[in-house]
C-alpha cells in the first residue's frame, strides 16, 4: 500500500493535480468542523444579540473560536491549489487563458471578506473579553456581516466559470454544470437583505438568506469536487476534447 | 458515431440542451423552497398577510401576467419558425419576446416605486418582504433571460449558426421566466 503510494508519488504524470484535489477535500473537511463544530459560526449566530448578547456570545464560545480559527489559520493556505485546479479546468478548455485568470483572481481576494475576515475579527473578540461590550458588538457585526453579507463577491467568479463551461468546445465539464454555476451565483445575491435585517428569513442566519442558500452552496461544492475528480480522471494532456471517462472509473 | 447517436438521441426526448432541463429542475426546487417558506410564515401571521396583501394592485399582476404569457406564446412561435426554416418570422418573433419581457419589466418597477410611495418598502411588513423578494429575484431571471434571447437572436441571425438545439435551449430558460412568474403571481396576488 505505502509503496503504491510513494510509486504514485514519484511517478505518477497526475500527481499534482491529484494533490491540488486532494486538497480541495481535506481543506473542506477541517472548514466543516471549525465553522459548524467549533467555532459555531455556522449556522450564524443571532443577528439579534444586543451588546451583552454578543459578549456573552464571544465568552461562551471563546476555545471553540480560538481552536477553529487556528486551524482555518492553518490550512486557509489549501484554498490555493484548489483554485489552481479549477483554473487549470479552464485552461484545459478550447477557450481564452483569461478566463482561468480571471476566476483565480476573483476567488484569491474573495476568500478574504467571505471567509478569513470573520476568522480573524471573531479571535480578536475571542481573546481580549474585557473589552467594552458596545466594541464586542461591533467585531461581531463585522464578521458576520462581512462572511454572510458578501457572498455576492463570488458570484462573478461563478458566472466566470458559467460562461467557460458553456462555450468551452473540449466537454471538459457537462453543460448543465455550467447552468448549476448560474444557480449558485444567483443564490448568492439572496444574501444581500442580511445587511438590513436584525431577524427573519432574510437575516444573517435566516431561513432563506442562509439556510436555502447552504444548502444550494453544499449540492454545488460536492458537484465541483466529483467533476474535477472526473476531470483528472479524463485528464490526457492534450489540448483537444477530454476523452469520456473510462468505464471501471465511472462504475 | 455511437456519441453522436446517442446525442441524437437526447435532442430528440426533450427540445433544447437536456442540460437546461436540468437547471429548469433546480431552479424550480429552489423557488418551491421560497414559497414554502413564504407559505409557512402566511399561516402564522394570516391576518397581517391578508392585511398587507390589499395594498398589491390585482391588475397590475394580471397585466404582468398576460404579458409574460404573450411572451412565451412569441418564443414558441420563434421556436417553430425556426424549425420550419422561417428565419425572418422566427426574428420577428424573438424580438416580440423581447417586447413583451421589456413591458413586464417596465410596468414592474413602475409598480415597485408605487408600492415604496404609498408607504409599503422592503421592510414595511413581513408580507412585503416576500413581495420584493420574490418578484426582484424573478426580475434577476428575467434580465438573464434578455442575454439568453441576446444569444437566440445572434444564433438566428447568420446562417453559418443557426443552431436549433440552441433556439430552444433559450425557449425553455424564457418559458421557465414565465413559469415561475405564474407560482409568484397566484402566491402574491391571488391567494387569500
Amino acid at each position: 500500500m505505502s509503496s503504491r503510494f510513494i510509486w504514485h508519488c514519484r511517478n505518477n504524470p497526475k500527481r499534482e493535480l491529484w494533490f491540488a484535489w486532494w486538497a480541495t477535500v481535506v481543506f473542506y473537511n477541517f472548514f466543516t468542523v471549525s465553522f459548524f463544530i467549533l467555532s459555531h459560526t455556522q449556522p450564524p449566530a443571532n443577528p439579534a444579540l444586543d451588546a451583552q448578547g454578543a459578549a456573552q456570545w464571544f465568552e461562551k464560545n471563546h476555545y471553540g473560536i480560538l481552536l477553529g480559527f487556528a486551524i482555518m489559520f492553518l490550512v486557509t493556505g489549501m484554498t490555493a491549489p484548489q483554485n489552481a485546479l479549477i483554473a487549470y479546468s479552464m485552461r484545459r478548455m478550447s477557450i481564452t487563458p483569461a478566463f482561468g485568470y480571471s476566476y483565480l483572481v476573483l476567488y484569491s481576494l474573495s476568500a478574504v471578506p467571505g471567509m478569513l475576515l470573520l476568522c480573524i475579527v471573531l479571535t480578536v473578540g475571542a481573546l481580549r473579553p474585557d473589552r467594552k461590550p458596545e466594541l464586542q458588538q461591533w467585531l461581531f457585526d463585522l464578521a458576520f456581516l462581512s462572511y454572510v453579507g458578501t457572498m455576492g463577491v463570488f458570484l462573478i467568479g461563478s458566472l466566470v466559470w458559467m460562461l467557460a463551461i458553456l462555450i468551452d468546445k473540449n466537454r471538459v465539464f457537462p453543460k448543465w454544470f455550467g447552468y448549476l454555476n448560474l444557480c449558485n451565483a444567483l443564490t448568492e445575491v439572496v444574501v444581500s437583505p442580511a445587511w438590513i435585517f436584525h431577524n427573519g428569513v432574510f437575516a444573517w442566519n435566516g431561513l432563506i438568506a442562509w439556510w436555502i442558500d447552504m444548502v444550494v452552496f453544499g449540492v454545488y461544492t460536492g458537484v465541483f469536487i466529483t467533476l474535477l475528480r472526473q476531470m483528472i480522471i479524463r485528464e490526457d494532456f492534450g489540448t483537444g476534447p477530454l476523452p469520456d471517462l473510462p468505464r471501471e472509473a465511472a462504475s | 458515431m455511437t456519441q453522436t447517436a446517442r446525442a441524437d438521441a437526447r435532442v430528440r426526448f426533450v427540445p433544447g440542451q437536456p442540460d437546461m432541463w436540468a437547471f429548469v429542475l433546480f431552479e424550480t426546487l429552489v423557488f418551491t423552497s421560497y414559497f414554502v417558506v413564504y407559505l409557512l410564515f402566511r399561516t402564522q401571521h394570516h391576518e397581517l398577510y391578508l392585511r398587507a396583501q390589499a395594498g398589491l394592485d390585482l391588475q397590475i399582476g394580471v397585466f404582468n401576467t398576460i404579458c409574460l404569457l404573450s411572451s412565451s406564446w412569441a418564443v414558441a412561435r420563434c421556436v417553430q419558425a425556426s424549425r420550419h426554416g422561417a428565419y425572418r418570422s422566427a426574428l420577428t418573433n424573438a424580438f416580440l419576446t423581447v417586447f413583451f419581457g421589456f413591458v413586464f419589466l417596465v410596468s414592474k418597477v413602475l409598480e415597485w416605486a408605487r408600492q415604496i410611495r404609498m408607504g409599503n418598502g422592503f421592510t414595511a411588513n413581513e408580507f412585503f418582504q416576500h413581495y420584493f423578494f420574490l418578484t426582484s429575484i424573478h426580475c434577476l431571471h428575467l434580465l438573464i433571460g434578455f442575454v439568453v434571447m441576446g444569444v437566440v437572436v445572434y444564433q438566428l441571425l447568420s446562417p453559418k449558426r443557426r443552431s436549433q438545439e440552441l433556439v430552444e435551449t433559450g425557449a425553455t430558460y424564457w418559458h421557465t421566466v414565465d413559469f415561475l412568474w405564474v407560482l409568484i403571481f397566484s402566491l402574491l396576488y391571488v391567494v387569500r
